[in-house]
């Protein structure tokens, strides 16, 4: 009987930490958790980079909302640029696109945007304070929200115009 | 797949670096020894395994003025950790909690080894108990014939 009780204990803890193990050995240990899903978005305040104009993010609630934190000294996010103005362009009138400039100066983005174009507006996150609030491990990150305000999804990469559709149409 | 085709994609691209911006304004003595405790218990969201306050890196030096907002706030620790946890998982913690399932990982081993011990501790005394096999009577003819033989001068 007794043999028997410290074989189930012992049983019951390597099936446990294999358990354990087999989980942990599926997953990538630098991956960033996206823990914001189905999360009101962060509320924030920054500076419109072409207007001057302070902007609200619940000044665009009740749209949905396209929200792309990049830098002008990403390639991926230049890789991205293309992408993201189709994505305007096509659904401009119905999404709001936002871009949040990430650890970057003004100056290098207003030449970026001069040179290379984008119509949506451009926030200036100065502090970066707004990217963490929003748990941003890197760039480019694009969020997309709903008309309520929550955050539906995240995309970690250059964003693909078949990838940037089918997340909009989520959102719509 | 996708993280080493952005890799691949960042080193065509020709990946560049966030010009330097200016430093932020410490806290008092007392509140930026707080900043930099809390500092080295948060993972640098970009890094491998390292705190945020021994990265260079731009995303950990974000995430440092953070904590630093949070503690100018006069937000306590427990507060400040929630707010990391909420946005990059338990996984931005250098060390693990100690409790849910990763109790188990912490008292996993020692549990396994309390039973291995108690496992070799009655084998060793089983074989301390055990008495010494007494000899059989013999119980057929040919046996005791063999014996009868062992034993002649």
């Amino acid at each position: 009987m007794r043999r028997w009780i410290i074989f189930s204990i012992a049983a019951a803890t390597a099936t446990v930490l294999l358990y354990v193990f087999y989980a942990g050995f599926g997953t990538d240990p630098h991956a960033v958790p996206f823990m914001l899903a189905g999360s009101k978005a962060p509320m924030f305040t920054m500076k419109r980079l072409d207007t001057g104009e302070m902007v609200q993010l619940k000044d665009y609630i009740g749209k949905p909302i396209v929200l792309n934190f990049w830098a002008t000294w990403c390639g991926p996010c230049k890789l991205e640029h293309p992408t993201l103005e189709w994505g305007y362009r096509k659904y401009g009138r119905e999404v709001v696109f936002l871009g949040v400039v990430f650890e970057d100066s003004e100056e290098n983005t207003k030449a970026f945007l001069k040179a290379n174009g984008g119509g949506w507006p451009q926030l200036f996150d100065l502090k970066s304070t707004v990217a963490v609030d929003y748990g941003v491990a890197g760039v480019p990150e694009t969020y997309f929200i709903d008309k309520s305000g929550t955050i539906l999804g995240k995309y970690a990469f250059p964003i693909d115009p078949p990838t940037l559709a089918k997340r909009i149409e989520e959102i719509l | 797949m996708l993280a080493s085709l952005a890799l691949v994609v960042s080193l065509i691209s020709g990946q560049g670096y966030a010009p330097v911006r200016p430093a932020v304004d410490p806290l008092d003595q007392q509140r930026e020894q707080r900043v930099m405790r809390l500092g080295k218990k948060f993972r640098c969201a970009v890094c491998q395994g390292v705190a945020i306050s021994d990265s260079p890196a731009s995303m950990a030096r974000a995430q440092l003025d953070k904590v630093r907002e949070l503690v100018a706030q006069d937000r306590s620790d427990e507060e400040i950790e929630t707010y990391f946890i909420a946005r990059y998982g338990e996984w931005v913690l250098l060390e693990p909690k100690k409790d849910g399932l990763n109790a188990f990982l912490w008292l996993g081993p020692v549990l396994l080894l309390g039973v291995g011990l108690v496992v070799i501790l009655s084998q060793v005394k089983k074989k301390t108990v055990a008495t010494v096999p007494v000899e059989a009577p013999a119980s057929d003819d040919f046996l005791a014939q063999v014996r009868a033989d062992l034993d002649k001068p």
